[in-house]
């Protein structure tokens, strides 16, 4: 997408990942990759297996961090700041950039405290508040009619669906800049996943998003720009509907045709 | 050609005779159907009815029967095989049967065998115990006295001095552990982890003995010289707490007796904790970094609230072998019958005053109460694993709700 059309359709970069290489070890899983995040847009990343859009995922709130052997090489701008600059506050950074797992990750405590306790961590709230708080975010993850009732109730005694919406209504809570999900649905049963969905699609009035999803409709779906990968390369990143319908790139259509993958 | 029929027929005649002798050229043709078809599915055909019907079959009239019989026939009829086997099948199963009940039956016993065992053992103790029960009754619970000369026995002081010596076990232990198994999983560079795993492991393979002479001529007196004049000095003039630090720094007492407890059990608390640790599910803590938590923070709320069963598991087990433990107490407490309110005094547990004076107790009534402090022991551990037990229980049943 060129620079013209990028100001015309009132595009802003949140994130710029550029030259990006990854290595996990010896091995590389990132080779050199360049591309843009939308400001308030969904981006999907697609491809097959051990692709890197996991790792890509990863490399954007610096999960990889956690572990001794992976580092990455190149730029990750965040607004124009180099996120992986070994100067940036991590704490900071996940607060700005947060994630939601494709297994859900409820935190061993009750309903309320699972949104909370994340909120607490930035600011010291007056319980009212705090409460309010933790309703907002309830509703804004179409969780809070089902939980109304049983807040004090544990986060693993929800479903499975429901648990991975009190994780998206936890990362929200937080109030982030950027969502990260990896592949959020694919441990759900279909009526989850059109929950979800639908979710994401409310959520990027708010946050700028993006996905790594294997199902091709998915990403489809909720996705305006796509990117797909191959083999830790960006083969190609444009609007979704262009990609689905009329990639540039052949091995973009094959993959998207279920003819590889 | 032969028929499904035929043998059907053969088989209700039951004609087995000559079984060896039918075999042989059997084989033979298998193997040349082997070579000449090389098809693998009309060898096991073959094989499987070679082996089902030697039970079944009889005659040489069947070798040559069998032998016109193509290999496509045997292919199809093979599936029935299996069917006309159905009394053979009942059989080895009739076995099996056998086998699994007394292999059931094995390991009931083994079981039942520990249950005996312990119930034995609670007789045993109840019945050495009875003469000191029927003397002193519930009085010797609530007696501190311990006086051979006068025959008068009364247990408080030695469970006073188990329990306090196991609650300061657990006190210094607890955290210390705790704190080696988050910097081992959460914290530790990887090269180091293993050597400091191992070392800490290794602390639980030093025999007691050999605590209770470190503590006894090494511990006992650098205490005495260092840590307990300073304890006084800094607490003594403080009211409530001067009186746990108060008299002459013996160097050996119920503290030393902590301490070193502390240091035996360290590794128990520490492995475990270490390893239902890393049982936490990597994505958990991620998700927890993914908030914005720092390492402790994840520790704290995530970590240790995910692995509680595990830990309290662990700090059960420490605490059942601070309860238990002889050998290094013995050299440490001092081993004077009675209470004191001061950490420095010296005094005695239930475990040290057995084997203190098992050897010198004459008459019933003195041997029979060294009998029923054992009881008591029992009974303490007991109640110590009863009660985790039902925390465990606890916990899982509010992390269900």
């Amino acid at each position: 997408m060129s620079l013209a059309n990028a100001v015309k359709l009132d595009l802003r970069t949140k994130i710029a990942v550029k030259n990006l290489s990854f290595f996990y070890g010896d091995s590389i899983a990132l080779k050199s990759v360049n591309m843009p995040v939308y400001t308030n847009k969904v981006t999907a990343l697609i491809g097959p297996s051990g692709c890197g859009k996991s790792t890509l995922l990863r490399v954007m709130n610096r999960m990889y961090d956690l572990y001794p052997r992976q580092r990455a090489e190149g730029e990750v701008l965040l607004d124009g700041e180099n996120i992986l600059d070994a100067k940036q506050d991590l704490n900071l950074l996940r607060a700005r950039v947060g994630m939601v797992f494709q297994k859900p990750t409820p935190f061993p405590m009750s309903i309320y405290e699972n949104i909370a306790f994340g909120i607490r961590l930035y600011e010291k709230l007056p319980k009212i508040e705090l409460d309010g708080r933790v309703e907002t975010a309830l509703k804004g993850a179409a969780l809070w009619e089902e939980v109304r009732d049983k807040l004090n109730a544990s986060g693993l005694s929800l479903s499975g669906g429901q648990q991975q919406r009190l994780c998206i209504a936890r990362t929200v809570a937080i109030q982030p800049e950027v969502i990260l999900f990896d592949e959020p649905a694919s441990a759900l049963d279909p009526i989850s996943t059109a929950k979800v969905e639908e979710l994401i699609d409310e959520l990027k009035a708010n946050y700028t998003i993006v996905i790594v999803t294997h199902n091709m409709q998915q990403a489809a779906r909720v996705s305006e720009y796509t990117a797909f990968m191959y083999l830790g390369e960006l083969v190609e990143f444009g609007g979704t509907s262009h990609m689905f319908t009329s990639p540039d790139q052949q091995q973009t259509q094959n993959y998207i045709t279920g003819r590889f993958g | 050609m032969l028929s499904f029929k035929k043998l059907e027929h053969f088989r209700t005649q039951n004609r087995y005779p000559l079984l060896l002798k039918m075999l042989s050229p059997l084989e033979k043709s298998g193997a040349k159907a082997k070579d000449e078809s090389g098809s693998a599915n009309s060898i096991g055909a073959f094989t499987a009815l070679k082996y089902h019907d030697r039970l079944w079959f009889g005659g040489e009239f069947l070798v040559q029967a069998l032998e016109q019989m193509t290999l496509a026939d045997i292919a199809m009829e093979s599936g029935r095989v299996a069917y006309i086997s159905a009394g053979q099948r009942a059989r080895v199963l009739r076995s099996f049967k056998f086998r699994d009940a007394s292999f059931h039956g094995l390991t009931l016993a083994a079981a039942l065998a520990v249950l005996i065992l312990l119930g034995g053992v609670i007789v045993s103790l109840f019945i050495g115990a009875l003469p000191a029960i029927k003397a002193f009754g519930f009085g010797f619970l609530v007696t501190e006295s311990w006086n051979p000369v006068t025959n008068r026995f009364g247990a408080m002081a030695p469970v006073y001095g188990t329990l306090i010596t196991s609650a300061i076990a657990m006190l210094v232990a607890v955290p210390i552990g705790l704190g080696i198994a988050v910097f081992l999983t959460e914290l530790c560079p990887p090269k180091l982890r293993r050597p400091l795993g191992i070392a800490i492991e290794l602390l639980a393979g030093i025999p007691s003995i050999i605590y209770g002479i470190w503590g006894l001529f090494v511990f006992a007196p650098f205490l005495q010289q260092y840590v307990q004049p300073t304890l006084i000095g800094a607490f003594g003039s403080i009211p409530g707490l001067s009186m746990l630090f108060a008299g002459p720094p013996y160097g050996i007492g119920i503290l030393t007796a902590g301490i070193v407890l502390a240091i035996m059990v360290l590794p128990y608390i520490s492995s475990i904790s270490r390893d239902v640790f890393e049982a936490v599910p990597p994505v958990l803590k991620e998700a927890a970094y993914g908030v914005g938590c720092t390492t402790s923070e994840v520790v704290r709320k995530v970590v240790i609230p995910y692995a509680r069963a595990g830990v309290v598991g662990g700090v059960m087990l420490a605490l059942g072998r601070a309860l238990g433990e002889t050998m290094a107490v013995t050299f440490v407490i001092g081993n004077a019958h009675r209470i004191s309110g001061s950490l420095f005094a010296p005094g005695t547990t239930i475990s040290a005053t057995i084997a203190n004076e098992f050897t010198e107790a004459v008459g019933d009534l003195y041997t029979s109460s060294l009998i029923e402090l054992g009881l008591i022991l029992f009974v303490i551990t007991f109640i110590v694993l009863a009660a985790a037990r039902y925390m465990l229980m606890r916990i899982e049943r509010k992390a269900q709700v």
